[in-house]
């Protein structure tokens, strides 16, 4: 047996330049690209397997699911009904949701009087968004951050005015704890904000409220650390002060992992936890259920095993927080189930 | 004295026009030294053996190079010319020879709109018409979509060239016997190569510096490709990518990306320049 097995993987090592001309395309959202190029680095030096993944956006990724010029695509925000009908359609098999790393969105100001120590809960941030809160002194800002003596300064609300993952994640929540904001503005990867400055991009948003006094903007978690932004600490839904941080990320998606669809396609904001941060949401792989290429979608299967059981360690270095056991679990169901026979 | 003023006058306005004209082509070339100086003290530090012969690095590790993108970037550039060489050096022979008929007309009023056309459109068309049939991003796609860029350029520049031909020499020619077809190519397009070959450079330099059309069609690869119905990496792409990223050591090597592409240009340039000069005696 023992010598079947090495007279196995002698073979598999001498057709290893065969192996190594696969190569797998994929291409989508920009905010995994750093995790996605160190998981499939590694994995390639392990495996001599090429993943060559292009950050092109979430709804390039999506568009190129669709039409089919892609092996696998990937997306901050899920796909759709319709768009899940579409592949459907001109593709002839499903397509799978796999989150695979999480990140939050926090919210970075820049007030002075305020230090490092702002916190803000949600009917204040929608007030702000909304346009119904103007001055850094409003009761409702106030009534949290007592020890705090906020000016009278006007508010500026900066967004992002490209379209993205973190805009959806952001809007996603305001919908979900401001009835206004749901019936005013909604959700998505661009809306019609009711007010403020719209800068492109992580670095634009943190550009433009770096440069103002009394502004506030949204941006990826990741980013604001790298870049020493102060942030909010924000009330969750057990009415907890949570400050962002990878921990409490995992812990959103891990309070509501029993509620779960077996989809996958699953908004955590807002979570019910304790220590859950309330503005964060998963980014997924978009893999075909029925890959017309099988041996592709075992490579890819393959892969995917690879990435739940070691590819989360790293994802802490690189500022992503990673998947609670929960949900990984959930992940393994879905990724057996993709159609390699 | 009337006379004296005028004529200090006139002298004064023409010192200041030929002073303001001076000033304005030195105005000119600022951008360009500036692009370079900039170029070079920020992509020099960048650059070393590994930068040429290595696979781009992920992200947290140091070093690496782009080995695949100048390959990428040549190989591409070449698709590119292998598509828009025949079609743009005939169509400005025809334009040039043939072309003085409402047809003619037509043909160069259109392909004044293609030089106009944004590129990024030129990507969209190729991804319509090659990537979405093959399913596939491919090489052959950016080729196509450098190629539909360059064609526009090579076919203007190759009928003015033709043009400035005198008459007497094409009556020469036919004189002695000579089948108009190979007038045209053995006695005007010969004659004219400096300036046809300077036209090809422009149309070669502008493909090697997009970006855009290659987003949708070669997309890019992180690793080794030669198979040409695969994604294919090129330097544009990569500058592109690594420039907006938040990693010092990849905007290092975008700016480093850049130089090389900047003297690739340069040294196909100054090559042909070289090879054409002593061929025929003279450059345009």
């Amino acid at each position: 047996m023992k010598k079947l097995t090495m007279a196995l993987a002698a073979m598999v090592l001498a057709t290893l330049p065969a192996a190594a001309q696969m190569q797998l395309n994929g291409a989508g959202a920009t905010f995994p690209y750093v995790i996605y190029s160190k998981w499939f680095d590694v994995y390639n030096k392990k495996t001599g397997v090429q993943f060559n993944y292009q950050s092109i956006g979430s709804g390039g990724g999506i568009k190129q699911v669709i039409e089919g010029t892609v092996d696998f695509g990937a997306s901050d925000g899920p796909m759709t009904d319709a768009q899940m009908n579409e592949v459907k359609q001109k593709q002839g098999t499903e397509i799978m949701h796999i989150p695979t790393v999480m990140g939050g969105v926090v919210a970075t100001y820049n007030l002075p009087e305020a230090g490092q120590h702002l916190k803000l809960d949600a009917d204040a941030l929608a007030g702000i968004y909304l346009g119904e809160i103007t001055t850094w002194n409003d009761p409702r800002i106030t009534n949290q951050n007592k020890d705090l003596s906020l000016p009278n300064k006007p508010i500026i609300a900066v967004h992002r005015s490209d379209g993205s993952g973190t805009s959806f994640i952001f809007t996603d929540y305001l919908s979900k704890v401001s009835k206004t904001w749901s019936g005013k503005v909604g959700k998505g990867t661009s809306v019609n904000w009711p007010l403020g400055l719209g800068g492109k991009g992580n670095e634009g948003v943190s550009g433009m409220v770096k440069q103002t006094e009394g502004a506030i903007g949204y941006v990826e978690q990741a980013y604001a650390v790298k870049n020493n932004l102060p942030y909010a600490s924000l009330k969750n839904k057990a009415g907890f002060y949570v400050e962002p941080s990878l921990e409490s990320v995992t812990e959103a998606a891990q309070s509501e992992a029993r509620q779960m669809p077996a989809d996958m396609r699953v908004s955590i904001t807002n979570a019910a936890g304790k220590k859950a941060y309330p503005i964060c949401g998963f980014t997924w792989l978009l893999i075909y259920k029925h890959p017309k290429d099988k041996v592709k979608g075992k490579a890819i299967q393959q892969f995917l095993h690879w990435a739940m059981k070691d590819g989360e360690a790293y994802a802490a270095d690189l500022m992503y927080a990673p998947l609670p056991k929960e949900v990984v679990k959930l992940n393994e169901k879905l990724i057996n189930s993709i159609a390699v026979k | 004295m009337k006379p004296t003023i005028r004529f200090r006058y006139r002298k004064f306005k023409s010192v200041l026009l030929y002073a303001l004209c001076g000033l304005s082509a030195l105005l000119a070339v600022v951008p360009l030294v500036l692009i370079f100086y900039h170029t070079l003290s920020l992509g020099l530090s960048a650059i070393n053996l590994d930068f040429f012969i290595e696979l781009p690095k992920p992200v947290g590790e140091t070093g690496g190079g782009l080995a695949n993108a100048i390959v990428g970037t040549l190989i591409l550039v070449g698709l590119g010319s292998l598509v828009s060489l025949p079609v743009g050096l005939m169509a400005g022979m025809y334009l040039s020879e043939h072309g003085n008929n409402p047809f003619g007309a037509t043909v160069r009023f259109l392909t004044d709109v293609l030089n106009g056309v944004p590129s990024i459109v030129t990507g969209v068309v190729a991804y319509t018409l090659v990537v979405i049939p093959m399913k596939h991003f491919s090489a052959y796609a950016g080729g196509v979509a450098l190629g539909i860029l360059m064609i526009p350029t090579i076919t203007r520049t190759t009928e003015e060239m033709l043009r400035i031909v005198p008459q007497s020499l094409r009556e020469a020619a036919l004189a002695l016997g000579i089948p108009r077809w190979k007038t045209t190519f053995r006695i005007v397009l010969t004659t004219a190569s400096g300036g046809v070959i300077t036209g090809i450079l422009l149309a070669v330099a502008r493909a090697a510096g997009e970006t855009a059309p290659l987003l949708f069609t070669a997309l890019n690869n992180r690793f080794w490709q030669t198979d040409l119905s695969q994604p294919m990496a090129s330097l544009t792409v990569f500058i592109y990518n690594y420039g907006v990223s938040p990693f010092s050591d990849w905007i290092a090597q975008a700016w480093a990306g850049a130089l090389v592409l900047m003297t690739m240009i340069l040294v196909l340039s100054m090559a042909v320049r070289i090879a054409t000069r002593s061929r025929f005696g003279r450059g345009t």
